[in-house]
Formats: structure tokens, C-alpha cells, sequence
């Protein structure tokens, strides 16, 4: 396993567990490694498109599905509460942990909303969909506006 | 990304903002496509799709065309 693959899994591991973006420092720690080593991890994995980081290039925003800041999109699972950077992170939180949830989050026109059971097989019947504005193309351009 | 209570109220939204509407995905089509993406990102093995891999997830609940496309220019 890659040191940057060793770094992935502590992150998604820490935010499976409470919810919250690990610091890189607490990712340090837990591996045993040093601070500046999992920075460039931290870095590489931008450049894979598995973490979104804030400006600093070591505070994590994205571990999509996981947001690192509070959001619209909620999900509770077995009793952790964790925000999702979309509509469709919303769905893939559950999906992730491989463990039914409750997604609540609201529809973007009217303010109804949304609260959806969704089961390790998916989620129960809604009438609400789902709308992007980006091309998949162009996701990743802007990922916070996508 | 967001949810809409329904595909008028998505054209609403998009009006309101001069923006022209994109096509809507259900939530049983979004699952297919979450459950995709992050089925196996908890795992060692996990890795975003390639392109490729992203246009044969899309095309199998039916979402095709450029604005699915991962490599569309223009």
C-alpha cells in the first residue's frame, strides 16, 4: 500500500468515525510520520481528486462525500452526524459507510424539506430530484460552486 | 448539486436565475451513481472512475450525451 493510500484511509477512516475533517497534524500522529510527509500527501491527493483542501493546502474542505464544513445536506448514521458537499454526497455518505442513514437536507426552490430514509439497498421512494448546473466536465473547475 | 421537490420547481429556480435547466436525475438513478463513486472508498482498493468507466455509470441509468460527459470541451 502507497504511503498516500495509507494517508487516504486514516482520513476517511477519522471522518467515518466522528463526522469531522482530521487535522493533517492528527493524520501525523495516528501514522506515526511525520507532519511535513502527510502535507505532501495531502497534496498528491488533490491532484488525484480525492481531497478538495482549503487555500492553506493543508486544512482539508472535501474527503468527498464528506465535507469538512458544515453544510445543507446532513446525514445521520448509527448516531454521528456528518455534512455532505451535495445532493449527491448526500446519498454517497450512506453509500461509504455502507450503512442505512437519514438524509436531511431541503428543496433549493420552494425550502420544502427533505427528509429521506435511505437503506443499505437505497433510498425509500421520493418525489424530489436531483439538478446540477455544472457539466461533468467542469466539475472539478470550481468544486465548491459544482 | 441540489435537491428539488420536483422538475417545475427546478425550471422555477433555473428561470429566476436565467440559467437554462440541465437535465434532472431521480433519487433511485442518484443512488446508482452514489453507490459507484463511494461503494468503496472506505477501502484500499478505491479509485475515482477513469472517464470511460464514468460514462458507462451514467449511461446505465439512462444519463448521456455531453452534459454527462467527463471529457466534453465547448
Amino acid at each position: 500500500m502507497t504511503f498516500e493510500t495509507q494517508v487516504k484511509l486514516a482520513i476517511y477512516g477519522a471522518f467515518a468515525e466522528d463526522g469531522r475533517a482530521p487535522s493533517a497534524q492528527a493524520i501525523a500522529v495516528a501514522l506515526g510520520v511525520s507532519y511535513e510527509d502527510v502535507v505532501a500527501a495531502f497534496a498528491k491527493l488533490r491532484t488525484d481528486r480525492v481531497l478538495f483542501l482549503e487555500p492553506d493546502g493543508r486544512t482539508i474542505r472535501m474527503a468527498p462525500p464528506f465535507s469538512g464544513v458544515p453544510t445543507q445536506h446532513r446525514v445521520r448514521v448509527g448516531g454521528v452526524e456528518y455534512f455532505a458537499n451535495c445532493g449527491w454526497d448526500a446519498l454517497g455518505i450512506p453509500a461509504a459507510l455502507r450503512r442505512a442513514g437519514i438524509v436531511s437536507s431541503r428543496c433549493e426552490q420552494s425550502g420544502e424539506p427533505l427528509t429521506l430514509a435511505v437503506a443499505q439497498d437505497g433510498p425509500e421512494p421520493s418525489p424530489f430530484v436531483f439538478h446540477s448546473l455544472v457539466r461533468a466536465s467542469s466539475w472539478w473547475d470550481d468544486l465548491v460552486f459544482t | 448539486m441540489l435537491f428539488f421537490r420536483s422538475e417545475d420547481l427546478v425550471k422555477a429556480w433555473c428561470e429566476a436565475r436565467g440559467v437554462a435547466p440541465n437535465p434532472c436525475v431521480r433519487l433511485d438513478q442518484l443512488w446508482t451513481l452514489a453507490t459507484a463513486w463511494y461503494g468503496t472508498r472506505l477501502t484500499p482498493e478505491s479509485k475515482r472512475p477513469s472517464p470511460a468507466e464514468m460514462r458507462g455509470i451514467f449511461a446505465s441509468v439512462g444519463l448521456s450525451g455531453p452534459f454527462w460527459d467527463p471529457e466534453a470541451r465547448g
